[in-house]
């Protein structure tokens, strides 16, 4: 099955929020209370009930002020820092290249949260589960586009296969010139999820320069979780040598009781 | 229970050794099945995967009250080395590894068994406190918590190692040494052999509690803590 991936144009969005609304419709997800924070951009953050949220930003330039909008969400990484971390495989790579979600294997132990370098999955206190977009796996299964690409009106998401999105990709940032870039495909071997961003990477706010996966969680997942098996493997090798070689350390004198209990 | 035998440990040091041991046992299997998705098939067994995070969880938390008393317990005796002997000891090492006439004597504790008491002491204590920090970790920042696991990773590669070298000496290792943990009772020839300077002590100072001789029976305590 060929790779499948989400262009996100950010120079053609709106920040309508025709995804947000259209992700928690398909996906059955309530909407929670809020309150005015003073900006657009609402619910705050991503929450366990909301997959994708836009993210509005006021940037200052000299004499103008520019209103920047972000769609949010899992980035669906071809080297999944979530995946490798998983202790129960509920979070799993998909034969679209896209990270999948099995909720019942889920054991709510937010090991992903720590270890997702884009700070994505949210932790659901009353299921004890994590929650993240899976980009709408059931509906790509049936040969629909996601329902947030659905539902945009201005063509700035858009979904296909991952070498036709690349191509695009590079053609719209082409076209937008400046300081217009690509970005998802130089990271995380790849994410499934790609940017055309109309600003510099660092205007951004809440998108990592260069997301990769933690340091911290390759010493742990791919040197120690090895090493712990094969130093009890040493080991036990070696006290059965020294048992065949050295022997047992023996009381000297002669004992007249059973065994070495 | 024979006449002559010696009384190694009192009834309290066994049941917080094997409090220790058990939950221990527990952790390292439990974490095993989180570690390993193959391994995954061990939380079937308690119910589910879900069940086995709270039965290491809440076993981790038994572990840290039986370390609390360990530590507490056998600071003094295991935790601290007396020199020179100790280096007399390790320099040879113990005569466990190759041949040697006259193993320097040593206290209750040989260095080994100290190396071995703070390396439990220590790794215990890392993974009891990342252990607290991973069961939380929202109220954390992200950038601790994934070093917590790396922590809590190496104290298990520690644990798991030292745990088959502890089995292995303390059964078919070093034979005698497993009623020290089980009834208490050892016999005079294995005291000779691992802990002499311990014997000779115990009897210059009159504590020694040998079974069958009446004197002494008020020594049940916990004699050298």
């Amino acid at each position: 099955m060929a790779e499948k991936t989400k262009l996100i144009d950010l120079s053609k969005c709106t920040g309508c929020r025709g995804c947000q609304l259209a992700c928690k419709q398909w996906n059955q997800q309530p909407a929670s209370q809020t309150a005015q924070l003073g900006t657009y951009q609402n619910p705050p953050d991503l929450q366990s009930s909301t997959w994708t949220l836009i993210r509005f930003q006021e940037v200052a330039d000299k004499d103008n002020v520019k209103w920047l909008f972000r769609k949010d969400g899992c980035m669906h990484c071809t080297d999944a820092a979530c995946v490798k971390v998983c202790p129960s495989g509920a979070l799993y790579y998909t034969e679209y290249g896209t990270v999948g979600i099995h909720h019942e294997r889920c054991i709510g132990c937010k090991e992903c949260i720590t270890a997702c370098p884009f700070d994505i999955p949210r932790y659901d206190p009353i299921t004890d589960k994590i929650y993240k977009c899976d980009l709408c796996l059931t509906r790509i299964e049936a040969a629909l586009e996601p329902a947030c690409v659905k539902a945009c009106p201005t063509g700035a998401l858009k979904f296909g296969d991952k070498t036709d999105m690349l191509k695009l990709a590079y053609k719209r940032a082409k076209e937008l010139g400046g300081d217009a870039s690509v970005y998802g495909d130089k990271y995380v071997d790849g994410t499934h999820v790609l940017y055309v961003l109309p600003e510099k990477v660092s205007v951004y706010e809440k998108l990592p320069l260069k997301p990769s996966v933690p340091l911290s969680i390759i010493v742990w997942k791919d040197l120690l979780k090895p090493l712990s098996l094969l130093a009890a493997g040493g080991v036990i090798a070696g006290s059965f040598l020294h048992y065949i070689i050295h022997g047992p350390k023996l009381p000297d004198e002669d004992q007249n009781q059973k065994g070495g209990e | 229970m024979r006449k002559g035998l010696i009384q190694a440990t009192d009834a309290f040091e066994r049941i917080v050794h094997w409090s220790l041991a058990i939950s221990c046992l527990i952790l390292c299997i439990t974490g095993l099945g989180m570690m390993f998705h193959s391994l995954n098939f061990i939380g079937t067994l308690m119910g589910g995967l879900k069940s086995l995070k709270y039965v290491h969880n809440f076993t981790g938390v038994f572990f840290a009250v039986a370390l609390y008393f360990t530590i507490r317990m056998w600071w003094k005796e295991a935790g601290v080395f007396s020199m020179p002997e100790d280096l007399e000891w390790m320099k040879v090492a113990g005569g466990y590894v190759w041949h040697v006439d006259k193993v320097p004597e040593v206290g209750k504790y040989n260095p080994g068994q100290k190396a071995f008491f703070l390396a439990v002491a220590g790794c215990g204590v890392i993974m009891v406190v990342t252990g607290l920090i991973m069961w939380f970790p929202l109220s954390f920042p992200a950038g601790l918590v994934r070093w917590m696991f790396v922590l809590h990773a190496l104290g298990f590669v520690t644990i798991f190692a030292f745990f088959f070298v502890h089995l292995y000496l303390g059964t078919i290792g070093s034979p005698g040494s497993l009623p020290a943990m089980l009834s208490g009772w050892v016999t005079r020839a294995w005291l000779k052999k691992q802990h002499p300077k311990w014997l000779a002590e115990m009897e210059h100072e009159g504590k020694l509690v040998v079974y069958g001789e009446e004197k002494d029976l008020t020594g049940h305590g916990h004699h050298t803590a």
